[in-house]
C-alpha cells in the first residue's frame, strides 16, 4: 500500500507514469485471457482484422481443428487456439471423456520485452499504456526482434519488409476506447482494463474455478513471481492444462537476461585473438 | 487516404474486376479511408497461392488423438517460436565480418612491430579488412526489409542490442579499415593517417569479430541461446581462420607467410576445440542438439570441421610451396564459410522444432537458469 501510494505520489509530481522493470507503471493497460469460458467464435480475431485494417494471410485449410489461423503474425494479431482433448475437465463427466480448450492468443507486452530489448532502432517503443509499440515509420526490417520473442508473437511481412505485431489498439486507447478484440469479446474471455484490476479478478476467477472443481486451473504469466523470466505479462492467461498444448513456452526467458554469459565469453575470446596475434608477429622472429 | 499507383482517377479496382480489391482487406480504397494500425502492411500484388492448401505440412494425425501425446505435448506440432527471416546475406557477413575484424587486429599488431619487412603483410590485411567491412555491411543492408532505412540503426545508442552495438562497431571499422587501406603507403601525412586508421580498425576489429556470437545467442532460438558461451569463441575462431585464410591466398614474403600459417594454425585449433564446445553444452537437451548433427545444418558443420582439420593438417606440413599454402587457404576459408552457415541454418531448425524449445525450458535452463525460479504452469 505504501509502495502504491509513494508510485502515485511521485507520478503526479512529474505527470507522467512512472515506470521501471518488472513494476507496471499507473496507468499500465492489459489482457486477462479466461480461457475457461472461450467458445472460439474468432470474433476478436475478425475484430481486430476489421478495425486495424489488416490485410488477409491467405485462406487455407489446415486440418487442425476449427483452427485455419494457425498462429500469430505480421497480419494476424490474435489467433484462436482450438484444442480437442480426450480427457475430461476437473468436476465434468463426460461420455467418452473429452474437453475443448480453446485460447485466444495475443502479443504480451511483457513486461521485459525480447523484441524491445533487441530492437536497435529504437522503433519498439514501451507506451504511456505500459504496452510495447512498433513505430512502423522507424522499422527498417532487420528482424531481429523475431528471433528475440520467447512467444513466437512478432513477424515480418515478406512484402511489406517491416515487424508488425498487436499494438493493444494503441489508436483506441488514446481515445479512451477499449481494444476492438474485448470489445466484440461475446463471453468476456478476453478482459481488458487496469493491470491492477485485471490482476484482482483473475486470482478471484481461479479461486472460483477450484471451487467448482476445475482444481486445475492456473494463470499463466501474471506477474514477476509467476514468471521471473519476462517479470510478468501484461496480457496474461488462465489455463486448464499444460502451457506446451496451447503452444506457450513452459518457461520462458528474455534473451537480455542471458547475456551477460555470451558477453563475457566474447570479451575472453576477443582478448584471446589479441594475444595469438602478438604471439605470431612477436614471437620467434629469427630464422 | 493512401492511393497505390495506378489506383487513380479511373474505374476502382472493384469496378475493374480485380482480385485485389483493398490488397486483402475488401476495404475499396477510393471509398473508404484506409487508416488503421495495419493499413499501410503491404501485400503481394499477385493472390495466387494464398488460397487452397497450406503452405506447410499438416499434422499428420486425426486431432482427436492429440492425447496419445499428453506426457509430452505440443499444438499440432507447429513451431512455438518464429523462424529467423534472415536470408544467407546474414551467414555471408558473419563471415565478411569476421574475417574483416580479425584481419584489422593482425595488421595493426603487425604494425606495432613497425619492421621493414611485414609491409606487405600489414597492407594485405588491411585490404582485407576494407574489403570485408565494406561487403559486410553491404550485405547486412541488402537483407534489411527496408534497406533504404539503414541509418536508423544509427539513430539511438543501445546496449541491450547487440545488433545496435554491432552496427556501431562496424561503422567504425568499414571507414577506418578502407582509409587505412588507401593510405597505406608508409611515411609522410598520409602515411600517419593510414597508420591511426589502422590502429582504430584493429581496436574495433577485436568486438567485430565476435559480437555475432553474442547476436545469435541473445534470442529465443533453443540452440543458440544454449550454446551462449561455446558461440563467442567459435566464431572468433573461424574470424581468425578466414583472415589468415584469405591472407594465405594473397602474395607474402618468408616472414609474412610464417607469421600467417601460426595465426592460422592456432585459428584452426582454436575453432576445433569450440565447435566441441559448442557440441557439448547443447547436447544436455537432445532436441536441442539434434540441428548441429542433423539435415542441412549438421552436413554444414561436419564439412566446416572437416575443413577446417584438413587446413590445421596442411599448415602443419613442412615444405613452403605456393601450392600448398595456397591449398591450406581454400580449406580454411571453406571451413570458416562453412561453419556461419551451418551455425545459422541450425538456429532455424531450432525454431522450427517445437519441443527443443519445451524440453529446453522444462529442464530448468529457460528462466530458471537466468532467475533460479521456474515460471508457473500448474496450479
Amino acid at each position: 500500500m505504501e509502495e502504491l501510494l509513494a508510485r502515485t505520489l511521485a507520478t503526479e509530481a512529474t505527470g507522467l507514469p512512472e515506470r521501471k522493470h518488472g513494476t507496471p507503471g499507473r496507468h499500465a493497460k492489459g489482457f486477462f485471457t479466461d480461457t475457461t469460458v472461450c467458445i472460439g467464435c474468432k470474433a476478436c480475431e475478425v475484430a481486430c482484422k476489421e478495425w486495424n485494417q489488416l490485410p488477409d494471410d491467405g485462406l487455407y485449410f489446415t486440418g487442425m481443428s476449427y483452427d485455419n489461423t494457425v498462429d500469430l503474425g505480421a497480419s494476424t494479431w490474435r489467433h484462436v487456439s482450438f484444442v480437442e482433448r480426450p480427457v475430461p475437465l476437473g468436476g465434468q463427466e463426460t461420455m467418452q471423456g473429452f474437453s475443448w480448450l480453446l485460447m485466444s492468443d495475443v502479443c504480451k507486452h511483457c513486461q521485459r520485452a525480447g523484441c524491445l530489448e533487441n530492437c536497435p532502432t529504437g522503433a519498439i517503443v514501451r507506451t504511456e499504456f505500459d504496452s510495447v509499440y512498433v513505430q512502423p515509420d522507424i522499422c527498417n526490417g532487420c528482424g531481429y526482434c523475431i528471433v528475440g520473442c520467447p512467444f513466437g508473437v512478432i513477424d515480418r511481412r515478406e512484402e511489406d519488409g517491416r515487424a508488425w505485431k498487436c499494438t493493444l489498439c494503441y489508436d483506441r486507447l488514446k481515445e479512451d476506447m477499449t481494444p476492438a478484440c474485448a470489445k466484440a469479446c461475446p463471453t468476456d474471455s478476453i478482459q481488458f482494463g487496469d493491470l491492477d484490476d485485471l490482476k484482482e479478478r483473475a486470482r478471484r476467477r481461479v479461486g472460483e474455478l477450484h471451487d467448482r472443481g476445475v482444481t486445475e486451473a492456473y494463470l499463466y504469466g501474471v506477474d514477476e513471481a509467476n514468471q521471473p523470466g519476462t517479470e510478468g505479462l501484461n496480457a496474461f492467461f488462465l489455463l486448464v492444462d499444460k502451457p506446451e498444448v496451447y503452444n506457450l513456452p513452459p518457461d520462458p526467458v528474455v534473451p537480455t537476461k542471458k547475456a551477460p554469459e555470451a558477453c563475457a565469453s566474447m570479451a575472453a575470446s576477443a582478448v584471446a585473438m589479441a594475444v595469438a596475434a602478438f604471439a605470431v608477429v612477436f614471437g620467434g622472429r629469427s630464422r | 487516404m493512401s492511393l497505390r499507383e495506378g489506383d487513380g482517377p479511373g474505374p476502382s479496382p472493384h469496378e475493374r474486376g480485380s482480385p485485389n480489391r483493398g490488397e486483402g482487406r475488401n476495404i475499396d480504397p477510393l471509398r473508404g479511408l484506409l487508416e488503421g494500425e495495419g493499413a499501410q502492411q503491404a501485400v503481394p500484388i499477385e493472390r495466387a497461392g494464398s488460397e487452397g492448401s497450406v503452405p506447410f505440412e499438416v499434422w499428420p494425425l486425426p486431432a482427436s488423438a492429440d492425447g496419445q501425446a499428453r506426457e509430452d505435448p505440443s499444438y499440432y506440432d507447429r513451431p512455438v517460436l518464429k523462424e529467423p527471416v534472415w536470408k544467407w546475406y546474414v551467414p555471408a557477413y558473419f563471415f565478411c565480418g569476421g574475417a574483416a575484424g580479425a584481419a584489422a587486429a593482425l595488421g595493426a599488431v603487425a604494425q606495432l612491430a613497425d619492421r621493414e619487412g611485414l609491409h606487405g603483410l600489414i597492407t594485405r590485411a588491411r585490404w582485407v579488412a576494407a574489403l570485408g567491412g565494406a561487403a559486410g555491411t553491404a550485405l547486412l543492408i541488402e537483407d534489411l526489409g527496408k534497406p533504404r532505412r539503414f541509418f536508423n540503426m544509427l539513430r539511438v545508442f543501445r546496449p541491450s542490442s547487440p545488433m545496435n552495438l554491432g552496427s556501431w562497431i562496424l561503422s567504425t571499422l568499414g571507414p577506418a579499415a578502407a582509409g587505412s587501406a588507401v593510405f597505406s603507403s608508409p611515411g609522410g601525412v598520409t602515411g600517419g593517417l593510414g597508420d591511426l586508421s589502422g590502429m582504430v580498425a584493429g581496436v574495433a576489429g577485436l568486438p567485430l569479430s565476435g559480437y555475432t556470437a553474442v547476436l545469435l545467442s541473445n534470442t529465443a532460438v533453443p540452440v543458440w541461446q544454449q550454446t551462449r558461451k561455446a558461440l563467442p569463441p567459435l566464431f572468433v575462431a573461424s574470424a581468425m581462420s578466414a583472415a589468415a585464410s584469405l591472407l594465405q591466398l594473397t602474395e607474402l614474403s618468408n616472414e609474412e607467410e610464417r607469421i600467417v600459417r601460426r595465426f592460422a594454425i592456432l585459428a584452426a585449433a582454436g575453432d576445433l576445440a569450440a565447435e566441441v564446445a559448442v557440441e557439448r553444452s547443447a547436447a544436455q537437451i537432445e532436441r536441442v542438439a539434434r540441428p548441429l548433427h542433423e539435415g542441412t545444418s549438421g552436413l554444414l558443420l561436419k564439412v566446416a570441421k572437416a575443413c577446417t582439420a584438413a587446413s590445421l593438417v596442411v599448415n602443419l606440413l613442412p615444405g613452403r610451396r605456393r601450392l600448398k599454402r595456397g591449398l591450406a587457404g581454400l580449406l580454411g576459408t571453406v571451413g570458416s564459410i562453412a561453419v556461419k552457415f551451418g551455425i545459422t541454418e541450425a538456429g532455424k531448425a531450432s525454431a522450427a522444432d517445437p519441443r527443443a524449445t519445451f524440453h529446453h525450458q522444462r529442464a530448468g535452463l529457460g528462466g530458471a537458469e537466468a532467475t533460479g525460479r521456474p515460471a508457473v504452469t500448474a496450479p
